[in-house]
């Protein structure tokens, strides 16, 4: 007997995602979600123009951090492995 | 012994701090933050579906995925409905509990269970705000000496 989905047919199966360096690419949306709820919730008061300058400081500041952390890593492996 | 009016504060606190859990953003909204509530609502509720879009539902995983699943369950509790619904169906329908593999499976889990740890960020904030006398507070204002 096959169990109808509905509207939840399009989260029923995963989608493809290879386990290569790009795959790293998906930590930008996260960043970004965390970015703009941290300053939803921590700005005093909300201006459309600030915010979104807040907004992306944060999403650069954290992403930026995350491949310098990234590019370190790979070359300490590389130095300690080759 | 507790005043009435601090009752009425504490029972407030519990209902924004309830509402915000149920439906991110929701808490905000009950304090008259109109903004922040839907900035909150956008972007915790995609983050939750980019999850379920990318790993399939069965990234829900009530039995084999506990810690995850706790964090998932702060986005609201709803994801019990969605876990329920995920191991039934894949039950009944082959006959045993189904599981998502691999990379989908990670950021699947890991999409979901950051959107129910920045929905907890905003339970947290709206509680504070909701202390700190933003929006309205619910019951009669009488100071009571």
């Amino acid at each position: 007997m096959s169990y109808n989905w509905g509207v939840l047919s399009s989260f029923a199966q995963p989608i493809e995602i290879a386990t290569d360096a790009w795959s790293m690419l998906w930590m930008f949306p996260l960043l970004l979600a965390i970015a703009i709820v941290y300053k939803a919730t921590k700005m005093r008061i909300l201006s459309g123009g600030r915010f979104v300058k807040e907004v992306a400081i944060l999403f650069g500041t954290i992403s930026g951090f995350m491949v310098f952390l990234g590019v370190t890593l790979t070359i300490l492996v590389k130095v300690i492995t080759e | 012994m507790a005043t009435e009016k601090q009752i009425d504060r504490g029972l407030h606190l519990v209902v924004v701090g309830l509402a915000a859990w149920a439906i991110p953003g929701a808490g905000h909204l009950l304090i008259k933050e109109r903004g922040r509530a839907i900035i909150i609502f956008v972007t915790i509720t995609a983050t939750f579906l980019i999850g379920l879009y990318v790993g399939s539902i069965r990234v829900i995983d009530p039995i084999g995925a506990r810690p995850w699943y706790m964090a998932q369950m702060l986005t609201s509790p709803a994801v019990g409905l969605i876990g329920h619904a995920s191991q039934t169906a894949t039950t009944r329908e082959r006959g045993r509990r189904d599981v998502s593999y691999g990379r989908p499976n990670d950021m699947g889990q890991i999409y979901t269970s950051v959107a129910g740890l920045l929905n907890l960020f905003s339970v947290l904030s709206a509680v504070y705000m909701a202390y700190c006398g933003r929006g309205e507070m619910i019951g009669e204002e009488r100071n009571v000496v």
